[in-house]
Order: C-alpha cells, then structure tokens, then sequence
C-alpha cells in the first residue's frame, strides 16, 4: 500500500512537471478513476489535482461520517474537463455505470465540477430528492459554491458546499445508516432456492436407484434403508455402502457402490449459482475498498455554468 | 427397471420441464409488462410535474414581464393541450404516443421561448423564486429526458421478450402485445429558434 503511494505520488509529481499535462485529459464516466472502491473512506475524485490534499481529506472525512450516519452514499468529482463538457450528462452516467447510492433507500449523491468547461452540476438520488429538492441545491450553488468559483477558488468551493449539504441532508430524520439485513434474506432465499432445485434432482436420482426387484420374492421393490460412505481397504477413494430391503418379505441385501462426483449423497454439492442482485459495483483492491449498492438516479438535482 | 417406467419417467420429465418452461417464461414476461407499466406512469407523472410547476411560472414572469402576454398566453394553452392527454400504458398505440409527443413536445417549445424571454429582463431573474421555479424546471426536464429513456429501455426488453422463442409462444397465448416506445424527436424536442 506505501509503495502503491509512493508510486501514486511519482506519477502525479511527473504529471505536473510534464509540460504534456496541459492538454488536460477529457474525463468521461469510463476512464475516471473511482477511488472510492479502493478505499471506502475517499469520496473525492480528484485526478487532475484541481483541489488540494486538505480539501480532499477533510471532504473525505466528512463523507465517510455522512455515510456511516445517514446512508448517503456521495462522490465528488472535481476535474479540469470532462467529455461533451455537461456535467449532468457526466453525472448521469457515472451513477449508471457504477450504481452510487443504496438500492433500498436510493440515497446517491454525486457532485460534480469541471473548472475548464466552468461547469457544475449536483445530483441527487431519487430517495434524496426530497430531502434536497432542485431549489435548495440551485440555491447552495448560488449562495455558497459560484460565488467561490468565480473567484477561482475550487477548494473552499467544494469544502463549504458540501459543508452544506451536509447541513440539510442531517436535518432529515428519515434518513438512516445502512442495514444489510436485507441482503441477508435474499442470499438465504437463493441458498434455499437452490437447495430445493438440487433436492429434487437427489429425489429422482434416489427414485431412479431404488427401483430394484427383490430377489426372493420377486414381488416387490427393493428400497434404501440405509446408506453410508466407507473406505474399503485396497480401494482408493470413498465408497457408497447400501442397505436395501424388500418391504413385502423383508429380504435384505447389502451393495457397495465406488462413489463418482456425480452422486448427491455426500460431499460435492456441485456449485450453486446464485444469481447477483444490483449490488456490490465492484469492489476490488483489499479490504478496505467500498462497493456501491446499486441506487438510481432519475434527474434531480441542479447545475450550471460560472 | 422395465422399459415401461423407463418411458414413464422420461414423459414426466419432458412434461414437467415444458410446464415449467412456458411457467417460467409467462412469468417473465409479466415481469417485465410490469415494467414497462411503471416507466409509463413514471414518464406521466414526471409530465405533471412540470405541468404542476407552470401556473407558478406564469405568475411570477407576469408580475416582472407584463408586456409579453403572447408568449405567456401560448405556454398556458400548450400546457392546457398537453394535460388532456394522458394515457394509459395499456392503451398506449402509436399514434397515441404520437400525439402525446408532439403536445408535450409544443409546451417544451412555449417553455423554452418564455425562458428566453426572462433574458431581457434583469430583475426577474434576479428573484429568488424565480430562480428556484427556474432550477425546478430544470431539474424537471431532467427526470423526464431520464424517465423517458428508462421507459424506452423496459420496453425495449419487454419486445425483446415477447419476440423470442419460446416466450413468443406463452406470449401469443397470452395476448403479450408489442408496446411502442419513445421516438427520437423530430422537431419537436429541437431547441426553439430565434427569430429577429
């Protein structure tokens, strides 16, 4: 991890002695970098090093506590330029692509800024829309963020607009921290789907098995009344023992059977395929990286130019 | 195990495994009717909200911009047009959908013009509630372009559905019919000229 940053901080000192970083890149949904699924505790995107380190840690910090406080999950995103230069469109797609926000409270909140298109734009969640409605996001960017902007300072710009909507977003009571309780459910319903899909199949097998004649009486069908894995000596690998019994004469008979991967009685359940829910972006990169639950965005928010 | 119940089993799995196909593809296909249903009403309801925040609109630009009553009076009549025209997603044809587009599509214009026309003066748009009904509407525009976009693409899964086999079998059965999404604008959505 050290190295990673000392690396991270070569590459960025050689980005700005390179005389090539003038040609800012264009950033679009694809290519910005989500620092936020390396590390759960960074909320800030900030490739191009338009904010400073204090901004960006104390946003951080701010965020982290938003989040574990009132499930909001935020990303800020301050670039020189982005593709197409509208930052709502940038916003939109980024929220596509990565599902920003909890898919139960759908409570994403994306900032976005582009110092050279000069550009701006907060989205809300669709479960945020009430607690920050377009007039009282267009009236932060009015009063606390352009009038920063204009005057070239991105830092305090970001710090004290979030302060903001940090502001409002705890005045609401409906909003609470995560619970993953949900999630829980759902796995236990696709084990149990599973299960029951893998049941039925051991149920047929079984039917299919059973359906031996009784030797002495011949009059009805044999049935498992028993059965056991061993190891028989000089053979190699696990063995089926079974106990089968007429029900009409009570004839017992006893088979061993070599155990293939196929059999269901024992170990091998062959693997269960679960089927993914929205949730979980994507999260890479150790133990400290966050995923995004799978929230939607429906348009909310505001923006514009300075 | 005689051949009997051999041939027995085997029909019994062949009919299990048809049930539960058509089952399963019913289902499905219910699901995403279903859809497709809630991203029309979520497109309606995102159309009366922007209908909803127009009377506001008018009021505030009048007391500012008395002299531009045409502009005032054609977004009024475009809105009165455009919210007679509500329809269900079950009775949705396409010349339905063409309707409904080409009113919403006349209000977006009247509003575009009246928005221009707030340019020339100074003092509404520097009122507060005008600037916040502006913002509003914005972000009301947003969430239809987004509403219509996630409609055309339920609906575009729900065709894709009901057209491939064997689902279009459960879906002829059923009377599963093909739904009509949004059109790219062909004039309608165009950003208003100017004229001199």
């Amino acid at each position: 991890m050290r190295n990673l940053n000392h690396l991270a901080a070569i590459l960025l000192l050689c980005c700005l002695l390179c005389p090539l970083s003038l040609n800012a890149e264009k950033w679009t949904a694809e290519t910005l970098p989500m620092v936020y699924l390396q590390d759960a505790r960074r909320h800030v995107c900030n490739p191009d090093g338009v904010l400073d380190e204090a901004t960006v840690s104390s946003t951080d910090s701010l965020l982290t506590a938003l989040e574990k406080d009132k499930g909001v999950q935020t990303v800020v995103v301050a670039v020189k330029q982005i593709e197409g230069g509208d930052p709502y469109e940038f916003g939109m797609l980024l929220a596509r692509k990565h599902g920003i926000g909890s898919a139960k409270q759908n409570s994403g909140l994306i900032v976005v800024l582009a110092t050279e298109d000069r550009a701006y734009q907060i989205l809300t969640g669709t479960g945020l829309e009430g607690t920050l409605p377009d007039a009282i996001c267009s009236r932060i960017e009015r009063r606390v963020m352009v009038p920063r902007l204009k005057r070239g300072e991105w830092g305090p710009a970001i710090s004290e607009t979030m302060k903001a909507i940090d502001g409002y977003i705890r005045g609401d009571e409906s909003l609470t921290a995560e619970e993953d309780g949900e999630d829980d459910r759902s796995l236990a319903l696709e084990i149990l789907c599973g299960l029951i899909f893998v049941g039925f199949w051991t149920f047929l097998f079984v039917a299919l098995s059973v359906q031996q004649k009784c030797p002495k009486c011949k009059q009805a069908h044999l049935r498992v009344v028993k059965r056991q894995r061993v190891k028989i000596s000089n053979r190699p690998g696990w063995h089926m023992c079974e106990t089968l019994r007429c029900p009409r004469c009570g004839h017992e008979k006893v088979v061993y059977k070599e155990e293939n991967n196929n059999n269901f009685g024992g170990g091998a359940m062959g693997p269960i395929i679960l089927g993914g829910g929205r949730s979980s972006g994507g999260s890479f990169g150790g133990s400290f990286g966050g995923s995004f639950g799978g929230g939607m965005f429906g348009g909310g928010g505001a923006g514009g130019r300075f | 195990m005689s051949k009997g119940t051999i041939s027995l089993i085997v029909i019994g799995v062949v009919i299990l495994l048809l049930v539960g196909g058509a089952l399963t593809s019913y289902n499905g296909l219910v699901q995403k009717d279903e859809a497709a249903a809630t991203a029309w009403s979520n497109v309606q309801s995102q159309y009366q909200r922007r209908a909803d925040l127009i009377p506001n609109l008018v009021n505030t630009v009048k007391g500012y911009a008395k002299h531009e009553s045409g502009t005032l009076e054609s977004v009024v009549a475009a809105r009165a047009k455009a919210t007679q025209l509500t329809v269900n997603a079950d009775e949705l044809t396409p010349e339905k959908m063409k309707q409904l587009q080409a009113a919403q599509g006349e209000l977006s214009q009247a509003l575009g013009r009246l928005l221009m026309i707030t340019e020339n003066y100074p003092e509404l748009k520097a009122n507060e509630n005008f600037r916040d009904l502006q913002a509003q509407l914005e972000g009301t525009e947003n969430r239809i372009n987004e509403s219509r976009r996630q409609y055309n693409e339920v609906v575009k899964n729900y065709n894709v559905g009901i057209r491939s086999f064997p689902a279009n079998i459960v879906a002829g059965i059923f009377g599963f019919e093909k739904r009509t999404p949004f059109e790219a604008e062909a004039g309608a959505e165009k950003a208003p000229s100017v004229e001199f």
